[in-house]
């Protein structure tokens, strides 16, 4: 591999991981809520991407405008579908097994509807950018990747300032960091979980958009969570700040072997690399354990 | 002949759910990468056949050991952890494998699968290996052994105080429900007469679950219950057909929500235990 | 003679520290209190004597083998049994059920033998059948035997966690807070409970508890903690006695 080809396919890389990176965190917020896997994540990305195409292809055909509606819509899903599958249970005092069977079942009726609706075809999103890469010498950059990275970069320094500094964002670690006693102190649980699912909806939103915008819209866009959850998992499950480092890792990483061994074989290392890694440090790169309460 | 074949379907993917029924029902262990293991059944059986020539019981044999030593592999970093681990990566086991099919493409003919194999297996064979799956498991549920999965379930930390090896036990589940899994893909590939690597991805990982849970926990024949409707539904309604998994998906939201221990809740169908039931509900 | 002994023990959580350098002696058929404000580490001894939590220092020794690296399971194979603060019975099991649970480990059949059924299970189901409604019986819980634990009075569920331990046959045996919850007659109840099977099984007891009446009343010795540290051990009446003790208990004002 030569050297332009390594520096090529290192910012492709950024690029993507930066998408992965807002997939781990809007699953880990639901994660460090309500401790149980959110599959239902990739439904909110997958009916985001259709909103976003929809919205841009007949009703404004404007990227600034199509983009924030979307991130909003995606923002608004998330509390709708908290509301109707998640708080049922939960005010039951229902186990995580059946959140996490809730999750899954809501996956996968948002992609088997997706595909019995529009299934048949693929949506390209407008081309919103004309000149779509920029060349310098033999390195040509895309545009629409570092359009996918900045605002990746841009959606979570956002959050992050949200989740530090913000009386949402305390109570939400409150919440986090354990869900009976914050009640107790006056923080109503139920507004700081579905401000949870707003926000992993917001980031749910983007990601669909953003996917949709840099390939295709189809109902599987959604199984694309697959590799958030990746990142989640190298991060270590629970810590958001190290979703988002495995994110791009894990982007770079596979472009770079994409480039080297191949599409076909990259997957393979990919999840073996990922099993081995459990196996020396099952804490991921965060290092954050969980202690069992007896 | 159209009923025989819709029972020979329902009937093969009723095995495929028993194998589930026994990890996430009874033990809380979910995996969303039991389609691969379905995969790796079937493909394992199928070139064992095909391309090594070998006999068509030691080629069932082999793809049920491949399920059980892949299931061991699997669990060794992953059955200590957090259950949220599992599921993950074996998740990403399911994408791994169809990979991995794609990648061997000499072996396993790549996206075209694979095809030709003679049809070694019938309506007999397929309810003979239910009634005999079905009866381990039931033996399994009612003794040591099933009782332990439970305790597992309800509770790790109480479980080991109770002398259980939370990790030993959930390590049997797993690699007694892979191998019973793989032998169903076994079945299937002689049946059906055509695999391919896109055929049991997550998405028919995560159906098998959710086929547990509408049927119950508890009850292994609720399970058969709802895997037979499920899957012969399709077979009865076609107009409907493409819309069953959104069907589905309603159901069982509504079933978790509204009758979280499924719809039969711990009821096993024993001509016994129904017999006390009626009379239990007359007094 | 000493059934369990432990040395030193240490366990951190964090950088905090939840039990500090803790020591005792546990004799055989004698029966001990741990006691200490909320929070004072008292359950993690115990979750460290049943090896639910790995120590940082020390060691255990139970009936003269050391156990400190032995896990979970094993422990209770080797003879120690316990409740919990917060009752933790298998819900989705019966209360049969749940007390069969606890001698799984007794059973000399194979998963093999198991899976078809053989003789030999159903003669030793048989036989754990026997027991469980024997030790079900030996604490008076016979009516509830085909009841799931969430449906049945938290004083029950108490005394059916006590039975479950028993099954197992321990020589140890760890209660914690056994009291809790319980009205004042159902704790007199349970420490003439308490007392009684201790003779009847020659069980070793260690209890951590709030209520004081029923330390002083059934413990030969006790053990204080606060913040993680043993501040005193002696008898009842020394105990009642012990500045360190009042001073912890009840603050500055004491």
């Amino acid at each position: 591999m030569n050297f332009n080809l390594i520096l090529q396919q290192l910012l492709n890389g950024i690029s993507l991981g930066g998408v992965y990176a807002l997939m781990a965190v809007g699953f880990g917020l639901i994660f460090n809520v309500l401790k149980f896997s959110n599959f239902s994540h990739g439904g909110v990305v997958t009916i985001s991407a259709y909103f976003g195409y929809f919205m841009s292809q007949y009703v404004f055909p404007n990227f600034v405008i199509t983009f924030i509606l979307t991130a909003i819509f995606g923002g608004f899903l998330g509390v709708l579908i908290e509301k109707l599958i998640f708080r049922p249970i939960r005010l039951k005092g229902a186990p995580l097994t059946l959140f996490l069977v809730n999750s899954i079942t809501a996956a996968m009726l948002v992609q088997q509807f997706f595909a019995v609706m529009w299934g048949d075809n693929y949506y390209p999103y407008p081309e919103f950018i004309k000149e779509t890469a920029i060349h310098m010498g033999e390195f040509t950059i895309s545009k629409i990747y570092l359009l996918m990275l900045s605002i990746s970069a841009f959606v979570l320094l956002v959050l992050g300032y949200i989740i530090k500094k913000t009386k949402i964002g305390i109570a939400l670690r409150a919440v986090s960091s354990d869900i009976r006693t914050p009640s107790l102190m006056g923080i109503n649980i139920d507004f700081v979980i579905s401000m949870a699912f707003f926000f992993a909806g917001v980031l749910g939103g983007v990601t669909g958009y953003l996917l949709g915008m840099a390939f295709t819209v189809d109902p599987f866009i959604g199984s694309m969570i697959i590799k958030g959850i990746v990142a989640a998992i190298i991060g270590g499950m629970g810590s958001l700040g190290g979703g988002v480092i495995a994110g791009l890792i894990l982007g770079v990483a596979e472009s770079l072997l994409i480039a080297e061994i191949g599409a076909s074989l990259t997957p393979i290392v990919v999840y073996a690399s990922i099993i081995l890694l459990l196996l020396i440090r099952p804490e991921g790169i965060s290092g954050k354990t969980y202690i069992v309460k007896a | 002949m159209f009923y025989l074949k819709v029972l020979e379907i329902t009937s093969l993917y009723t095995i495929l759910v028993l194998g589930v029924y026994l990890m996430t029902g009874l033990t809380g262990l979910f995996s969303l990468g039991q389609g691969g293991f379905v995969s790796i059944g079937a493909y394992t059986a199928a070139i064992a056949f095909m391309k090594f020539n070998l006999p068509f019981p030691v080629a069932l044999i082999m793809a049920v050991v491949m399920g059980a030593v892949l299931g061991f592999l699997i669990g060794i970093p992953t059955l200590r952890l957090r259950r949220d681990y599992f599921l993950l990566i074996t998740f990403g086991l399911g994408e791994m494998v169809r990979a991995a099919l794609l990648y061997l493409s000499q072996l396993t003919g790549g996206a075209l699968g694979m095809a030709g194999m003679p049809r070694m297996v019938g309506l007999p064979l397929i309810l003979i290996s239910i009634i005999f799956i079905t009866f381990i498991l039931y033996s399994l549920k009612r003794s040591r052994f099933g009782r332990n999965c439970v305790a597992v379930r309800d509770d790790e930390m109480a479980a080991s105080m109770m002398g259980i090896n939370v990790y030993a036990q959930k390590m049997k589940v797993f690699i007694i429900s892979s191998a019973i899994t793989a032998y169903g893909g076994a079945l299937y590939a002689f049946n059906i007469l055509f695999i391919e690597p896109n055929l049991f991805n997550w998405l028919e990982s995560g159906r098998l679950i959710i086929i547990t849970f509408v049927g119950g926990l508890n009850s292994i024949a609720g399970v058969i219950v709802a895997s037979a409707i499920y899957y012969s539904f399709g077979e009865f309604f076609r107009f409907i057909d493409v819309w069953r998994d959104v069907l589905l998906g309603v159901v069982v939201i509504l079933v978790v929500i509204f009758r979280p221990g499924g719809l039969f809740q711990g009821l096993e169908l024993l001509p016994k235990k129904l017999i006390e039931k009626v009379k239990r509900e007359r007094l | 003679m000493s059934i369990l002994k432990i040395d030193s023990v240490s366990k951190y959580f964090g950088g905090v520290a939840a039990v500090v350098d803790f020591s005792m002696i546990q004799d055989e058929n004698e029966i001990t209190g741990i006691i200490g404000p909320n929070g004072a580490g008292k359950t993690t001894v115990f979750n460290l004597i049943t090896g639910v939590y790995s120590m940082d220092n020390g060691r255990i020794f139970f009936m003269n083998k050391d156990i400190t690296e032995s896990p979970a399971h094993k422990r209770t194979e080797a003879g120690i049994s316990r409740t919990f603060q917060n009752i933790r019975l298998f819900k989705n099991l019966n209360v049969l059920d749940n007390m069969k649970v606890a001698c799984g480990w007794k059973v000399r059949y194979s998963l093999w033998e198991e899976m078809i059924r053989l003789p030999r299970v159903i003669r030793e189901e048989r036989e754990i059948d026997e027991k469980a409604r024997h030790f079900l019986e030996y604490l008076g819980l016979t009516q509830y035997t085909d009841q799931k634990p969430n449906n049945l009075p938290y004083g029950i569920q108490r005394r059916l966690e006590l039975a479950r331990t028993l099954i197992a046959e321990p020589k140890l045996l760890l209660l914690d807070e056994p009291a809790a919850g319980l009205n004042p007659r159902e704790v007199v109840s349970l420490m003439g409970m308490i007392n009684k099977l201790q003779q009847d099984y020659k069980l070793s007891i260690i209890i951590v508890e709030h209520h004081m009446e029923l330390i002083m009343k059934i413990c030969s010795l006790i053990h204080v903690l606060d913040f993680g540290k043993k501040i005193a051990e002696g008898k009842p009446e020394d105990i009642k006695k012990n500045e360190l003790v009042l001073h912890a208990y009840l603050g500055d004002e004491g």
